[in-house]
């Protein structure tokens, strides 16, 4: 695991990654606490306030201060997402690499019955789970995961399918290896590079589509300062007062940015080919 | 007499991590207008490093440490990238090991060839269609026209292997350079292959750099030989020379290990019993279809049986549904007819238990794909010791029965080499103490020094556990030195079987007899 570490740092993209991961760990853990101000506190003559040196990053339409609410709505935003894409990526990477490995006809169904969720717009699936499990950040998450399985099984199977023609899953098959040690063991790890670095990529998608769910009532519920919710707000906003959407804009790009780099440093560094 | 091409004390490092490494250092060598000189090397002493280099596309790591490359008068290491373009192709051809993958697949093979006369040879359209085709009937293609119109995927290897050699030979160069350009062919189409080259050269006149790892093959086109080691030149001269009288240790360990049938490495003669038989075998792949006509079988009602402590080989060219044969004998595939074994009958792969599991082991062709690379040998070899009744604590010992040090236990596959991973293989297949091995190409894939020493290693674990073998091969040489009994295949059926000393009698199937031409005479 340190072994792990150590490469992953080695890799520029892999530091800088961490860097910035590590700077949103902090957010998520101390940053209600580090807020300069009451996220939630309205300001009536502080509307649509410039960033300056009052709020750092300006204040919106109900004079709250931008920075505050982005530090606090680290909470809301990241974890959630981030949970929501490791649901999702471990049912899917688990379906697409069984799917692979029972072939014929097994893979047939279980691939054809793939198709037909991923038919459904992974938004529609995602706002049909919800209105039937009801609101709630929780099933938001739920119902993210379940809409990101589908994509995460094809992109694992055509993946695992060139494992499976490997010779040593043939001879773990000639050795009379059980399916279930063949799939996790074998199969799984060979599979994980191309599967992290979609994950990583989905992490983004995911708190996008928090964000749509929070702006159609479904997800987070105002005043929270959920990042996807505070673009939603600001959007109406945008000739007036830009700073407001573009600060948690930015917010999220960073997130992604993020876990991108740190993807493609994880592909290298699970790599133990990858000597350099 | 004027050079055709001069290389002269080049040397060339590669720019690692760690620091640089030396592939190429101080090389000379001189080849004279029609002449071909032969460069024989074990993988990594720097050969096609060296074919790259006079074509001018070395990768962004590798730094020149001297010396000189001249074509005719030119100097290759001067030329800027306009410069490059004018020669590649153009007045150095280049045939490459695998037809397969130096064609593109999405193009037609006339296009191609097509291709390489408009931008070199400055011809129109309809004058290059035509100069393709003469070129191509220049090769011994049936019907050129018609195999212009295809594409890649729907010719044969030697097929492609000709347009290739074709499209070097199109546009005359002075130079062509062939990186082991019969390795990924069967033996009968690489031997067809050679005979072109030699008609070809005849013909034109056509210097060339022929590169390769079998001694044997070099000695027969090469009027010039020079042996390569860890990127010096370590002798050189006529193939005679070097092979009868090698100057150098290295070379003499070279010729050593060149498989020559009549050389036997196994006296004794094997026991009575069958460990394993194959009664009326069929490996079909594919599902049946709806209105669509079953595909062929792979293999088609083969029987055969393996005594105890037997070596038996399996000889054929590709696609003669050898290895399909080793499927559906380990339950890889699904067979008809059945498989006996320990004086059962086994019908399905499903009927195939514990115990024939343990008894029946295969070795695959390629090792870097039998190795998890995401396992450390060492839990690699503990699971047919978990799964067949032994302890871990014998994992030492198994390394050591393939002479491999102990703390290889805790490497990675990729950091073993291509022989060693070979042994790691076998270490694994000896694990379960089975009373046959499969070896599938075992040593196809490794250096002819190497495969000596794994022939030699799994000879002497023969002795030690009185394993039985089937041994499959496309190696005729190799496999009259070791095999008791030799079985021949071709197009998925068993066409002769015999004892190994009766394998060139004139009552032979003539396939065999085809093969045995077919297979490279060791000089000397």
């Amino acid at each position: 695991m340190t072994d792990l570490l150590r490469r992953l740092l080695r890799t520029p993209q892999g530091a800088i990654g961490s860097a910035l991961l590590l700077l949103l760990l902090l957010l998520c853990i101390a940053g209600p606490a580090l807020a300069p101000r009451d996220p939630e506190a309205i300001d009536f003559l502080g509307r649509f306030r410039p960033p300056g040196a009052e709020n750092w990053l300006g204040a919106d339409q109900l004079g709250r201060d931008v920075l505050s609410r982005l530090m606090t709505g680290a909470r809301a935003t990241i974890p959630l997402a981030l949970l929501a894409t490791l649901l999702g990526t471990l049912a899917g990477a688990v379906i697409g690499t069984l799917s692979a490995y029972l072939g014929g006809r097994w893979d047939e169904a279980i691939m054809r019955n793939i198709d037909a969720v991923m038919a459904i717009p992974g938004l529609l699936l995602a706002l049909l789970l919800v209105s039937s499990l009801g609101k709630g950040s929780l099933n938001a998450t739920l119902a993210i995961a379940v809409a990101f399985t589908p994509g995460m099984a094809r992109v694992t199977r055509s993946v695992a399918l060139n494992v499976r023609a490997q010779d040593y899953v043939k001879a773990a098959l000639a050795r009379g290896e059980g399916s279930l040690f063949i799939v996790l063991r074998e199969m799984l790890p060979n599979v994980v590079g191309p599967v992290v670095v979609e994950t990583t990529i989905r992490v983004a998608f995911a708190v996008m589509l928090f964000a749509t769910m929070s702006f159609l009532g479904l997800g987070a519920q105002p005043p929270a300062p959920e990042w996807g919710l505070m673009v939603a707000e600001a959007r109406r906003f945008v000739h007036q007062a830009p700073w407001i959407i573009l600060a948690p804009a930015l917010a999220i790009a960073v997130t992604a940015i993020a876990f991108n780099l740190l993807g493609d440093g994880l592909r290298d560094a699970l790599n133990p080919r990858d000597e350099r | 007499m004027s050079a055709v091409l001069s290389v002269e004390a080049y040397s060339l490092d590669y720019r690692l991590r760690q620091g640089t490494a030396r592939v190429l250092d101080g090389v000379n060598i001189t080849i004279g207008r029609g002449e071909v000189v032969g460069l024989v090397g074990e993988s990594g002493s720097g050969k096609s490093s060296l074919a790259w280099a006079i074509m001018r596309h070395l990768p962004r790591n590798a730094v020149e440490a001297g010396g000189a490359l001249r074509l005719g008068g030119l100097d290759l290491r001067g030329l800027d990238a306009a410069g490059v373009q004018a020669v590649r192709g153009r007045r150095i051809g280049m045939v490459f090991q695998d037809p397969s993958t130096a064609l593109n697949p999405t193009l037609r093979l006339g296009e191609q060839v097509m291709e390489v006369l408009i931008r070199h040879r400055g011809l129109t359209r309809p004058e290059a269609r035509d100069a393709a085709e003469a070129a191509l009937t220049e090769v011994e293609l049936r019907d050129p026209a018609a195999l212009m119109r295809r594409y890649p995927h729907e010719a044969s290897g030697g097929e492609k292997q000709r347009v290739v050699i074709a499209t070097a030979f199109a546009t005359q160069p002075e130079l062509i350079l062939f990186d082991e350009p019969t390795t990924a062919l069967d033996v009968i189409t690489g031997a067809r292959i050679l005979e072109l080259f030699a008609r070809l050269r005849e013909h034109t006149g056509v210097a060339a750099l022929y590169i390769s790892h079998d001694l044997g093959l070099v000695s027969r086109v090469a009027d010039r030989v020079s042996v390569l080691r860890r990127g010096r030149i370590v002798e050189e001269g006529t193939p005679a020379q070097v092979f009868r009288a090698p100057a150098h240790d290295y070379t003499r360990g070279l010729v050593a290990a060149v498989p020559r049938p009549e050389r036997r490495l196994v006296a004794d003669a094997p026991g009575s019993a069958t460990v394993l038989a194959a009664d009326a075998l069929s490996v079909r792949y594919g599902r049946r279809r709806l209105f669509r006509p079953p595909p062929p079988p792979a293999t088609e009602a083969v029987t055969l049986a393996v005594r105890e402590g037997e070596i038996l080989g399996v000889v054929g060219e590709s696609g003669s549904g050898k290895s399909s044969l080793a499927r559906g004998l380990t339950g890889l595939a699904s067979f008809g007819g059945a498989v006996q074994a320990a004086g059962r009958r086994l019908d399905r792969p499903g009927a195939m238990d514990r115990a024939y599991r343990r008894a029946v082991q295969i070795v695959f062709q390629h090792p870097d794909s039998s190795l998890n690379p995401r396992m450390r040998i060492g839990e690699i070899l503990s699971r047919p010791l978990r799964l067949h009744g032994g302890a871990t604590t014998e994992i030492p010992a198994l390394l050591e029965q393939v002479r491999l040090p102990p703390d290889y236990a805790r490497k990675y596959p990729h950091q073993l080499s291509g022989g060693e991973k070979q042994r790691v293989a076998i270490a694994r297949a000896f694990a379960a103490r089975p009373s046959i091995v499969i070896c599938d190409e075992i040593t196809a894939s490794l250096d002819v020094s190497v495969q000596a020493q794994v022939i030699e290693l799994l000879l002497a674990l023969r002795r030690q556990h009185g394993t039985a073998y089937l041994f499959i091969t496309h190696d005729l040489n190799l496999i009259r030195q070791i095999a008791h009994r030799i079985a021949v295949m071709q197009r998925g059926r068993l066409v002769d079987l015999r004892e190994a000393a009766a394998i060139d009698a004139p009552d032979a199937h003539p396939y065999t007899r085809a093969l045995i031409a077919a297979s490279p005479t060791p000089v000397g």
